[in-house]
């Protein structure tokens, strides 16, 4: 009976001091969840933030995993082998298409994009977006035999007919290197459009065509265009820049066969359109571009979404051996799309140019053509044929996989599985939310649509509010936003967890919100995951060119060329403190417009800020430049108006300079200073 | 609470509303026939086994259109419980079969569904200057509490269903100024984005409510050229409604009613191969088109409406941007002379139209100057139905009136113009009419006092 009541007394003393103190460690626990993820009904757990936002350390390292992330891929000629480029895994991936397995993995670059094979198939070359070269590797041996120096942030890769030249369309410095590959030099460099990405020769060989995925400069409300880029492959020289209108991420390109159609992925966004509707295609559409290859050819869009449905982020195509179909993956919404070619023929020969206008909008036009859907994994992107049209590889960037597809049977046959980690980790399901564009009213887009690659698309939209013509706001970046709350132009969401909760659903995406458990997971992928590609172009080893360090001084200047003091909230590094140079305050820096609602807008972060065209809250400003030579006159954007055209040419080499904090060796003094204020 | 006998209906029973007598022409407007009528039941039976067949609503005078929830647990239904009485929404435990009454309001209620979340969805019949005399929709909490009214127009509304997307699915059928045919209207649980979704051949009449199935198709029955008889049995895709139409049931001769989707191969329908045969429960085959063995017959009633106890999954909760501090919507049109290719001469050939007119169900709101480029951008009061129709220089009609509209309070909603093709997505153009304030409806007020809401 003692033994009972020396057990039972001590139980029920704590379970009274429990009792008593449940209560308030509960108001306690409800009140630093609602203020860390400025929202009043996220689940009080601990995990979310304390586990998986760590991005550093012990428990960053057991919740994180490493991933391959298979990109784009090739086939051997014999289709025995395929040649997978692995994203993340910095590879080159060698897989046997009998036993399935890989075989081979190959170090490359940083962030691998492409791979395109030698003629003979003895040679592959992979294009390394973020180290700014293509590695060049020995099929026989494995080995990389050759590094060779490109433009800024290589993609797409083509090899001259006579497979003596290899082209490469660089994204980041939106141009074409001609790499002669007798000397492993760059013979030319060809101006591209606005991030050039796909990249392919033509039937006979004579022309090289290179889509674009960001739009030409243009200002709010004009026709978007983006551009073909057409060179000539003998001459080495561009021949024709077309325009494609009201269309971009134009990611990539295949031909048929008989050399009569282009036929390139695309998406028709509606950013000129207040965002006031998903329904009926009133925010993206997608499809593909068509141009008939002979004289006075016409350029089509078709759209492959249907009334309700619709297939975002379409990004490759293949078309098989006979010419008769077409293949392209959809990113978006897993999926790949079968095409029938001759229907589509048959379609633009019958139509007056008014017709296929009043189609490239149409959502039913795709019942003409379309043959089947076919379910991928996660995330489908590079898609490749076989030798024999008989068999398509799908490159499942999310999922690891290659999924193999009948082109006879139109269905899924098999997966080869890369090797890489075999667990979800919570920020990699974020990722694939990211990507996917389930979470929008009848998976129209995806995060990704506007924020490709987790950056912004360069778009400007109308994004309504009190009116309807209000609010024109420039796409910002996700890339390392972590450290920089607030969110959204006017800084009124403070956590990645409002900005991504009932509010994006109830006017962006229109349809049910993120669970809490895919709030979590997709805030950890942001929070934790996206970091910007090395500032190879302007900053690539940390050492100023002299221009950047004499901007660099007048980034920091605390009196202007006049000799007066420049007050302390006029001066750059007060607002643009390092390491991300924003101070996360809000300011009205003179920009605000007649349209705008509100008249403080969130500071943003400067890194890689090089490539975020267009600039300010409204993407008034197509360059840097344009933000003090047409927008800072009233000198509330800091005291430019002393400074000569040289001088703020300096300025502007220096913020082309900014990057990453991963890249600086330190924050800077200054920002210490700037707080101190 | 009224108890029903004291059994249960179990995961995997089908359950019919039965008729005692036949039903030849639904009337859309007052709702007789199998809506409103004497002596319907609900019954319950387990496949296979129809002589297990138990009545469940004894002790209703009337009860019919039976919903299940998601968890498979409960059922709506409508019912009267003595003769003369007001139809009104009651929910049954499915566990123990015991009722509760959702609903105590004016008007009959009936074809109620569950909404993902804890609301409902049924129609009432309402009767007032707006809507002249008509079936709305109306949502409620699971109590019956917080009643809310979601369509405005003269047009009723009948047979919701809740598709997979999280909208609804409803018979509409215009009323005022002239009788129009029943087509299928799809909007948001909150009364916004009100649109076709489905219209049949002119003269058509739509039996049955829509149906979603595993495989993307939306099924349900519909006759022809106003002829009740035969009820064919239609699949559409719900990719793209208006124009994937089969009539699943046309080698087979029979006269269908209603339709039970179970799995893509396999579905139930409410059918009679004769006109002198009671409608009874069949299998069908939808991808071979044929009708298989009969599953449940009754030689005093016509068998209708049967719904699967089943748990299944719920429906997307779509947010809504109704705010009932807003007094009005916005509607933004892109271009009233905008012509689909597809137009008949009459309208290809029209005058250029300059003006609108905004005109509700007895007056004229008012005429409005387009813009330039033919666009327009209203701000119009909330809830009350408006038509548009087009005016030359002279102010002489060149098109419309269009169907009805309406807004709910802080509606943004977008259209491409007057004739569009309602498969069209917008140009990526910047219209003239958004660079200026909206022109607020009725055109006699000049300003309205109400909140002002930041949605982004």
């Amino acid at each position: 009976m003692r033994r009972y009541f020396k057990f039972i007394i001590p139980v029920a003393i704590l379970g009274v001091l429990g009792s008593f103190l449940y209560k308030p460690y509960h108001r306690w626990a409800r009140e630093h969840v609602n203020y860390i993820t400025a929202t009043d009904d996220h689940p009080p757990g601990c995990t979310s933030c304390h586990l998986y936002l760590k991005r550093t350390g012990v428990i960053s390292k057991i919740v994180n995993a490493s991933y391959y992330s298979p990109f784009n891929l090739a086939v051997s000629n014999d289709g025995r082998d395929l040649y997978v480029v692995a994203e993340e895994g910095n590879a080159l991936l060698v897989v046997d298409t009998e036993k399935q397995r890989v075989t081979h993995k190959v170090e490359v670059g940083n962030r691998p994009h492409s791979v395109i094979l030698s003629k003979g198939g003895e040679t592959a070359y992979i294009s390394n977006q973020w180290s700014d070269n293509v590695s060049v590797v020995d099929l026989a041996t494995f080995k990389v035999t050759d590094t060779l120096k490109t433009g800024g942030g290589p993609a797409g890769l083509a090899l001259s007919t006579d497979g003596k030249y290899l082209y490469t369309a660089n994204s980041f410095s939106s141009n074409l290197s001609v790499i002669d590959l007798s000397t492993g030099t760059e013979r030319k460099r060809l101006t591209a459009g606005n991030n050039p990405a796909g990249m392919q020769i033509n039937a006979d060989g004579s022309l090289i065509f290179v889509t674009s995925r960001r739009t030409l400069s243009a200002p709010f409300g004009d026709t978007i265009r983006c551009e073909v880029t057409i060179v000539n492959d003998n001459k080495q020289r561009v021949v024709e820049r077309r325009d494609i209108k009201s269309a971009y991420m134009m990611e990539n390109i295949a031909f048929t066969p008989s050399g009569d159609l282009a036929i390139m992925t695309l998406v028709r966004p509606k950013n000129n359109v207040p965002t006031i509707q998903v329904e009926r295609g009133w925010m993206m559409t997608n499809g593909i571009g068509i141009i008939e290859l002979k004289p006075s050819g016409r350029t089509v869009q078709l759209l492959l979404d249907e009334p309700n449905a619709y297939y975002a982020d379409p990004f490759d195509i293949a078309i098989t051996p006979d010419g008769k179909r077409a293949f392209v993956s959809h990113a978006g919404v897993d999926c790949i799309s079968v095409i029938d070619i001759e229907a589509i023929r048959k379609l633009i020969a019958e139509s007056t140019d008014r017709a296929l206008d009043t189609f490239s909008n149409h959502l039913g036009i795709s019942s003409r053509f379309v043959l089947k859907r076919i379910p991928t994994g996660a995330n489908p992107k590079g898609i490749a044929l076989s030798p024999d049209g008989k068999v398509l590889y799908v490159a499942e960037h999310l999922e690891d996989r290659i999924g193999v597809i009948s082109t006879e049977r139109l269905e899924t046959i098999g997966s080869i599985h890369l090797g890489g980690s075999g667990r979800i980790t919570v920020a990699r399901r974020g990722r694939r939310l990211l990507n996917n564009a389930g979470h929008t009213f009848q998976n129209q887009y995806s995060c990704y649509t506007c924020h490709p690659d987790a950056h912004e698309d360069g778009l400007v939209y109308n994004m309504a509010s009190k009116d309807m013509g209000r609010n024109i706001t420039n796409t910002q970046s996700l890339r390392n936003i972590g450290d920089t709350p607030p969110y959204k132009w006017n800084g009124k969401n403070q956590t990645v967890y409002k900005q991504d909760g009932m509010r994006f659903s109830t006017v962006l995406t229109r349809t049910e919100a993120f669970s809490y458990k895919e709030l979590d997971a997709l805030t950890a992928y942001i929070m934790t995951g996206i970091p910007n590609p090395p500032n190879l172009q302007y900053n690539p080893n940390g050492e100023m060119t002299e221009a950047q360090e004499r901007g660099k001084a007048i980034f920091e200047r605390t009196h202007d060329f006049k000799g007066y003091e420049i007050p302390v909230v006029n001066r750059c590094v007060t607002c643009h403190p390092a390491p991300y140079y924003t101070n996360k305050q809000m300011a009205d820096v003179g920009t605000l417009a007649l349209s705008d609602d509100t008249i403080l807008f969130d500071t943003p972060h400067l890194n890689n800020i090089f490539a975020s065209p267009p600039y300010l809250h409204d993407g008034r400003a197509a360059t840097l430049e344009e933000i003090w030579t047409l927008f800072g006159k009233t000198e509330q954007h800091g005291s430019v108006n002393d400074l000569t055209k040289i001088q703020l040419n300096d300025l502007v080499e220096y913020l082309k300079s900014l990057r990453d904090v991963e890249y600086e060796p330190k924050p800077s003094q200054v920002q210490k200073a700037s707080f101190s204020h | 609470m009224v108890s029903c006998k004291s059994k249960s209906v179990k995961n995997g029973m089908i359950i019919v509303t039965e008729a005692p007598r036949n039903t030849q022409t639904p009337d859309f407007i007052n709702g007789e026939s199998r809506r409103y009528f004497p002596g319907l039941r609900i019954s319950a039976f387990k496949p296979g086994k129809p002589s297990s067949l138990t009545v469940l609503t004894e002790k209703f005078y009337s009860a019919s259109t039976p919903k299940i929830s998601y968890d498979g647990r409960y059922m709506l239904f409508a019912a009267q419980q003595v003769k003369n009485e007001l139809w009104q929404i009651w929910e049954m435990n499915l566990d123990n079969l015991k009722c509760r009454k959702i609903t105590s309001v004016e008007g009959n209620c009936t074809d109620p569904d569950y909404l993902p979340g804890s609301r409902l969805v049924f129609s009432k019949l309402t009767v007032n200057d707006t809507v002249k005399t008509a079936h709305c929709l109306y949502t409620c909490n699971s109590d019956g509490s917080d009643l809310r009214q979601i369509t405005f127009s003269p047009q009723t509304c009948f047979a919701t269903t809740v598709l997979k997307d999280g909208r609804l699915l409803t018979v509409n059928r215009q009323i005022v100024p002239n009788e129009g045919d029943p087509i299928f209207v799809v909007m948001r649980p909150d009364g916004t984005k009100a649109d076709l979704f489905y219209r049949g051949a002119a003269g058509n009449n739509l039996i049955s409510s829509a149906h979603e199935t595993s495989d993307g198709k939306i099924v349900f029955t519909e006759s022809e050229k106003g002829n009740r008889q035969p009820g064919n049995l239609v699949s559409i895709s719900y990719n793209r409604p208006l124009h994937s139409r089969i009539n699943l049931g046309s080698e087979t001769g029979v006269d269908f009613y209603n339709v039970l989707p179970l799995r893509p191969d396999n579905y139930l329908v409410s059918c009679r191969k004769t006109d002198s045969e009671r409608f009874a429960l069949y299998e069908f085959d939808p991808v071979k088109k044929s009708l298989g063995q009969e599953v449940l017959s009754d030689p005093d009633y016509d068998i209708l409406d049967a719904v699967l106890v089943e748990k299944c999954e719920k429906p997307k909760k779509l947010p809504s941007e109704v705010d009932h501090q807003v007094k009005t919507g916005l509607l933004l049109c892109q271009d009233i002379n905008f012509i689909n290719e597809q137009m008949t001469d009459n309208f290809a050939n029209a005058g250029k139209s300059l003006k609108i007119e905004v005109l509700g169900t007895d007056t004229t709101y008012g005429v409005v100057q387009v813009e330039e480029d033919g666009s327009f951008y209203l701000k119009v009061m909330a809830d009350i139905p408006f038509r548009i129709r087009t005016l030359d220089e002279d102010g002489k009609v060149v098109n419309g009136p269009c169907s009805w509209l309406w807004l709910r309070p802080n509606e943004r909603r977008g259209c491409i113009g007057c004739h569009e093709d309602p498969e069209l997505a917008p140009e990526n153009r910047v219209s003239l009419a958004i660079k200026n304030p909206p022109v607020i409806i009725p055109v006699h007020i000049t300003e309205v006092k109400e909140k002002i809401v930041e949605l982004e």
